[in-house]
């Protein structure tokens, strides 16, 4: 095999790939690698399998897999699996047929899990918020309303002002993975805009419209964060900016007072129905 | 009493066959920066605890670890103590959570053998940081007493 060649496909963007040679995206899915939903898709293959921090004889499989699909006449070896102790925990290999252990995050990327469990609370909501939605009623226009509220101040401003300000400072901003995440927020902004823009309209076709495309959004955003970033940064920032990150967190976070616990407790209420 | 029966963390192990897979000897830096280092005869408004990542050791792992100087002191600042000899246990506590709240520590790491009786260090340093007015994150790690790292994790408080 020349490494050549197989180094061009190594720097494309994966939905080039996949466009490309279908099958790769079965192959990524079974390593439970979700670049097949993704709605950029232009991070590069090495990133894309660096990224995953697999085991280190699943990405060798996977490689030569990927590469077999590739260059289909080409002699690939794929070699057989050696467990080594110290480097994969028998959980965590795909090759066992096992599912991955649970994730474990530092503090400061916990909470950012944390907060995400509250916004997917609220994307749960969602579908019967747009079919029950009567946008004569006064009621229901507040209910998109404070919604809306919702996803600006907590989502946008408390949550991804983290992000964007403080977490993703700690890293090249030319990176196509936070290129991705960047790209989503600005998305859901839009969304968020022709929400409001439709209310002022009367116009429940569009707002149902981009609140599923919203909620269809967001799922896949907090599912990539929660699943590959997170994990990934939290093994790329040392000790020393691990403890700044979470002081600098709660710095943010007394800026908002009890703004948080506030919409927490609209949720709850949401959830109950009142 | 033969070598697999009592406590785990006096129980004899003999490890010297060991010796002849080991690397050359050669000169590794210290990265100790500061002095003393014993849980008792520290005082958390020392300067090199202001705003630190702290290490907390169980007496037995630097001589567990062939790289803890590189690896695990450097850039840190240090306090040491035995969960399981130590007494006046409870100075230590309120010395920790001074290290929280008055030192205002970045990051707290806490390494511990992994034999039973060194969990108390970290049964220790999680109940002061939950008594401190401060919030840090706290690391822990499981040194074998083969030197290898059993575990390395973020500790929930």
């Amino acid at each position: 095999m020349n490494i050549k060649m197989i180094e061009e496909y190594l720097n494309k963007g994966i939905k080039d790939v996949i466009k490309q040679f279908p099958p790769v995206a079965d192959i990524l899915n079974e390593y439970k690698i979700g670049c097949t939903t993704c709605g950029v898709g232009t991070c590069l293959l090495k990133d894309i399998v660096q990224i995953h921090n697999l085991p280190a004889e699943d990405e060798e499989i996977l490689m030569a897999r990927i590469t077999k699909i590739i260059y289909p006449d080409q002699e690939v070896k794929i070699p057989t699996v050696k467990k080594k102790k110290e480097q994969v925990r028998p959980e965590d290999s795909l090759s066992e047929g096992k599912k991955p252990s649970e994730i474990k995050y530092s503090p400061p990327m916990k909470r950012l899990v944390d907060e995400h469990t509250l916004i997917k609370r609220w994307l749960a909501f969602i579908p019967a918020m747009v079919n029950n939605l009567d946008i004569k009623s006064e009621k229901d226009r507040r209910l998109i309303l404070a919604g809306v509220d919702f996803i600006r101040s907590y989502a946008d401003k408390y949550h991804h002002a983290k992000e964007e300000e403080i977490l993703f400072k700690y890293f090249d901003p030319n990176l196509d993975i936070l290129k991705v995440i960047h790209q989503d927020h600005e998305t859901g902004r839009g969304y968020v805009r022709l929400i409001v823009d439709a209310l002022d309209k009367q116009d429940s076709k569009t707002i149902a419209e981009n609140l599923n495309a919203y909620k269809e959004l967001l799922t896949e955003h907090i599912k990539k964060e929660d699943e590959i970033l997170y994990p990934w940064m939290d093994r790329n920032l040392s000790t020393t900016q691990t403890g700044e990150l979470f002081s600098k967190f709660n710095n943010s976070d007394k800026q908002f007072g009890d703004a948080p616990k506030n919409y927490e407790a609209f949720i709850a209420r949401l959830e109950k129905g009142a | 009493m033969g070598a697999l029966e009592g406590c785990p963390g006096s129980r004899m192990v003999d490890m010297r066959k060991k010796e002849a897979e080991g690397t050359p000897a050669v000169d590794v830096a210290s990265q100790l920066r500061q002095w003393p280092i014993q849980l008792h005869l520290v005082g958390p408004s020392a300067p090199y605890y202001q705003g630190a990542d702290v290490l907390l050791s169980a007496d037995c792992v630097a001589y567990a670890l062939g790289d803890f100087h590189p690896k695990y002191l450097k850039g840190k600042s240090i306090a040491i103590a035995c969960p399981k000899l130590d007494e006046g246990q409870e100075v230590y506590e309120e010395k920790i959570k001074s290290l929280i709240d008055d030192a205002k520590i970045n990051t707290l790491t806490v390494m511990i053998m992994e034999v039973p009786c060194c969990m108390g260090l970290l049964t220790l340093a999680k109940q002061a940081a939950a008594s401190a007015k401060r919030k840090v994150p706290i690391k822990y790690l499981v040194v074998g007493v083969q030197g290898e790292i059993i575990k390395d994790e973020w500790a929930t408080n």
